[in-house]
């Protein structure tokens, strides 16, 4: 076990070089086998590995900091048993002290004893309610992992899932910010064209909001079209007038 | 676990516990707060180049002075967006000639001190993240880096909400009541009908009332919708 003050120095380490990142280009994968190798360190642990799903729901092996751990990955990822599966699916920690004893993996578990990690832990990276991946820490002797333990690895966890975030939003950050606007000018829009018929139609904007999605509906348009062409003064004469006289 | 507790594990810690609880743009500020010792922060989204996106706060006496910027159009939160870099003002007190009416209400609120932080990923812009405190004096260097890293995670947060959101609607997060002035954005409806006008000129109008009565425009924009005041009357 380290030292406190290394445990903490290697911490602040780890988070800083996190947040460089938060600022400029990285590789993904460079970033996530620093986290894992860091993990081994500061854990104790043998290994450590990171899994991410793809979009199909599998799980792949993203990072490991040994050999050994990451063939133990791939086997789960291609065998479909595992803690890490386990951990993936429930969005929950899987905590295995000993892998000797009672466990739900027949196949998994003689395979990690022969590699000489024999306690195996299992840590969600969750954005919402969505898991995008597992941390998965394996150790050489079997034991509990302790709280302090326990945090430090589910800090580790959300970090990578930051770090994961950062990379497909910076990738997707057009697109996505895009999305925003979209959507809040959409919203906006929406409530100026309520305003704006109930202002006509002397109604209130309850009824008017009623009258813009009857409309809309009947019409086969999007509200929010047809919100912009009212609020834009791009309707036809004769569909305002059907706006202003619909029966809710 | 306390002598392990360093400041990046508890920053990390305490940003993992708010992305696993629910995570909203409220309890970010709120977050905000905790962390960085703050009397308030607050979240302003822009749409369409304006501060009418959406507005979120730690609490009612900051949601008064993020929405006094929607009111003037003008304030930290929009020169933190435009400029995209941090916009701080470390005693408020000592009169900024930027925002002279947010600086005096801020003051008059009892807040010494405004450091806006814009949320931006490289080109894409979302908004600002603008921490208030009761006391003059900078942020300390952790602080700023630690408010860096927030306005960046709210950001990557508010984008992965919307990622995770169909394609035309509005992360439920995002999408919360009362945070995006409806009867604002309504009352502009109805004044660009009363004055034949466009609705970004109707805000205007709007925000004229407000600053030339010295009242919030929400309060301006509910007498608008409530019919008790019209723009085409020239008795008002």
């Amino acid at each position: 076990m380290p030292t406190v003050a290394t445990r903490e120095e290697l911490l602040s380490d780890t988070f800083l070089q996190l947040a460089d990142t938060l600022v400029e280009d990285f590789d993904v994968v460079e970033l996530l086998s620093m986290l894992s190798e860091r993990c081994v360190e500061l854990l104790d642990a043998a290994a450590t590995g990171i899994m991410l799903g793809d979009p199909q729901g599998t799980l792949q092996v993203m990072a490991a900091s040994s050999a050994q751990a990451h063939v133990l990955e791939l086997f789960q990822a291609q065998n479909e048993e595992g803690p890490c599966l386990d951990a993936y699916r429930s969005g929950k920690p899987v905590v295995n002290e000993n892998l000797k004893n009672a466990n739900p993996w027949p196949h998994f578990a003689p395979m990690a004893i022969e590699a000489g990690l024999p306690s195996v832990h299992a840590f969600p990276m969750r954005v919402r309610d969505t898991v995008v991946g597992t941390l998965n820490i394996f150790m050489a002797e079997p034991g509990p992992l302790t709280d302090a333990d326990a945090v430090v690895a589910q800090a580790f966890a959300h970090a990578g899932t930051v770090t994961i975030l950062q990379h497909q939003s910076a990738r997707d950050a057009h697109r996505l910010t895009g999305q925003l606007q979209n959507a809040l000018n959409s919203r906006i829009t929406i409530e100026q064209a309520k305003g704006a018929l109930a202002e006509r139609a002397d109604v209130s904007t309850d009824e008017a909001f009623d009258r813009l999605r009857t409309y809309a509906r009947s019409n086969n348009a999007k509200l929010t079209d047809v919100a912009a062409a009212l609020v834009e003064r791009k309707l036809s004469a004769n569909d305002l007038a059907r706006l202003i006289g619909a029966v809710s | 676990m306390t002598t392990t507790e360093g400041r990046w594990l508890r920053v990390a810690t305490a940003i993992g516990a708010w992305a696993g609880a629910d995570p909203t743009p409220i309890t970010l500020c709120d977050l905000c707060v905790d962390l960085l010792g703050l009397t308030g922060a607050g979240i302003t989204l822009m749409a369409d180049g304006g501060l009418g996106g959406g507005t979120f706060a730690s609490d009612p006496a900051t949601e008064a002075l993020e929405e006094l910027q929607f009111t003037l159009g003008d304030g930290p939160c929009r020169d933190a967006y435009e400029i995209g870099l941090p916009v701080l003002e470390a005693d408020l007190a000592e009169g900024p000639t930027r925002w002279v009416v947010f600086t005096g209400r801020a003051v008059d609120a009892g807040i010494q001190a405004v450091f806006s932080f814009p949320m931006r990923i490289g080109a894409a812009r979302v908004g600002a993240l603008t921490l208030y405190r009761d006391r003059a004096g900078a942020l300390s260097g952790e602080g700023h880096a630690d408010a860096l890293v927030l306005a960046e995670v709210a950001t990557v947060a508010l984008l992965a909400m919307q990622a995770y959101t169909p394609v035309g609607e509005l992360a439920k997060e995002i999408s919360i009541e009362g945070s995006y002035h409806a009867e604002v954005h309504q009352a502009a409806g109805m004044v660009s009908v009363q004055l034949d006008i466009g609705v970004g000129e109707a805000l205007v109008r709007l925000r004229a009332r407000g600053f030339a009565l010295d009242r919030r425009i929400r309060d301006v924009a509910a007498d608008v919708v409530a019919r008790r005041v019209r723009f085409d009357d020239q008795r008002v």
